[in-house]
């Protein structure tokens, strides 16, 4: 574990690589990551100075993204993620799978849009960020259990939809 | 057996799956059988397109830039991890920032500490402490025919001119002076990488993106002796 961060400008620096990659998925639209991680680090810039020295500030850094995320998921309407087309796009030229498994993939990728955006955190922090229940539970609010419970829910809606599509 | 009886053991499956928990040996029984066998695949499917979907996302890579005063006004430059991306001047900052986002396809942020190497050898430059530089410079996004144009360039010593056409010779392309010409004026490193000693035939100054006058504020630093014209 690195020292605690200085500045914000060095916070910015440090974890603003990981603090996109994050939104990205939690988000799906390039830009929509873009302006929310720059929110992120300005909501962290002005209440650094409140962050106590001992503070986990990675942890303190995903609660700060995750609420932008979901004020933001909230506040538009829903629609189907560029960054998800996109991906499948680019698929094919990687391993070539079947019209089948592309297909799968698809509802994969349906299923996560339109998992509640408590469910999609989680999952994501579990999943890509190697967050433990109790760092879940710190970012999403709530208790361990409840964090469990989030990325259960996602992952068997994840399941469900491979076994009703072809 | 119905949905209902293979959904009972969803939670182990799925603790064994991101957990690493240990089955009970109830459940490792029932993966046993076809049913079983099914539902972890399903999961195991699940977990994967998830990881094809979202486990590879790649945002867009950081340039650092920062500004400072010159004799010559203000000058913006623009570093990747890799080195010296872009040299600026007689612009604002939106616009360079702007620039930067649109060529390099890339996120701008300002970062006096990631450029304070350029920032240094600049500021000793315009001092008259230091002709030359000595810094990494990320030519990726520099066509292979510039590159050559301002390797040539970059070979001409701080405080000597050269002609246009001598640098065409250089790379091998004696005909080819004047697309040496607007190569230069291409050039996206400016000062550090010294298109301007590279002058017109005769001694004349030639053209220069950051206007003549500039291009004759920094021979005169170095030192240079030009021609009248």
């Amino acid at each position: 574990m690195r020292g605690a961060p200085t500045s914000s400008q060095e916070l910015a620096e440090r974890h603003r690589h990981e603090i996109l990659r994050y939104l990205l998925r939690l988000l799906g639209d390039p830009e929509e990551a873009q302006d929310a991680c720059q929110q992120t680090f300005l909501h962290a810039h002005r209440a650094l100075g409140r962050l106590r020295p001992d503070s986990n500030v990675r942890a303190w850094l995903f609660r700060i993204a995750t609420n932008t995320a979901r004020s933001m998921a909230r506040g538009r309407a829903r629609r189907s993620g560029r960054l998800v087309e996109a991906e499948l796009d680019g698929f094919p030229s990687r391993c070539a799978p079947s019209l089948e498994d592309r297909e799968q993939l698809r509802a994969v990728a349906r299923a996560v849009e339109a998992l509640p955006s408590r469910q999609r955190a989680a999952l994501m922090l579990r999943q890509f960020e190697g967050f433990g229940y109790r760092e879940i539970a710190s970012c999403l609010g709530g208790n361990e259990a409840a964090a469990r419970a989030n990325v259960y829910q996602a992952l068997k809606k994840l399941r469900a939809v491979l076994e009703d599509s072809p | 057996m119905t949905r209902f009886d293979d959904a009972r053991h969803d939670d182990a499956l799925i603790a064994m799956l991101i957990d690493g928990a240990r089955p009970a040996r109830e459940v490792a029984r029932w993966l046993r059988t076809d049913a079983g066998r099914r539902r972890l695949a399903g999961y195991r499917l699940a977990l994967g397109g998830l990881r094809q979907l979202y486990g590879d996302v790649r945002p867009r890579p950081l340039v650092y830039w920062c500004s400072l005063p010159s004799p010559i006004g203000r000058v913006l430059v623009a570093a990747s991890d890799t080195g010296l991306v872009r040299v600026g001047f007689r612009r604002s900052e939106a616009s360079f920032v702007d620039e930067l986002r649109r060529t390099l396809g890339a996120e701008p942020v300002r970062s006096p500490a990631r450029t304070a190497e350029i920032v240094h050898q600049l500021r000793a430059y315009f001092a008259g402490e230091r002709l030359a530089f000595d810094l990494k410079i990320d030519f990726r996004h520099v066509s292979p025919f510039l590159r050559r144009v301002l390797s040539a360039a970059a070979s001409v010593p701080p405080g000597q001119v050269v002609s246009y056409g001598e640098i065409a010779r250089r790379i091998g392309q004696p005909t080819g002076s004047r697309a040496v010409g607007q190569a230069l004026g291409r050039n996206p490193m400016p000062i550090v990488l010294p298109c301007h000693r590279v002058i017109a035939a005769g001694g004349k100054i030639g053209g220069y993106g950051g206007g003549l006058r500039m291009k004759r504020a920094l021979l005169r630093i170095e030192g240079a002796r030009l021609a009248a014209g």
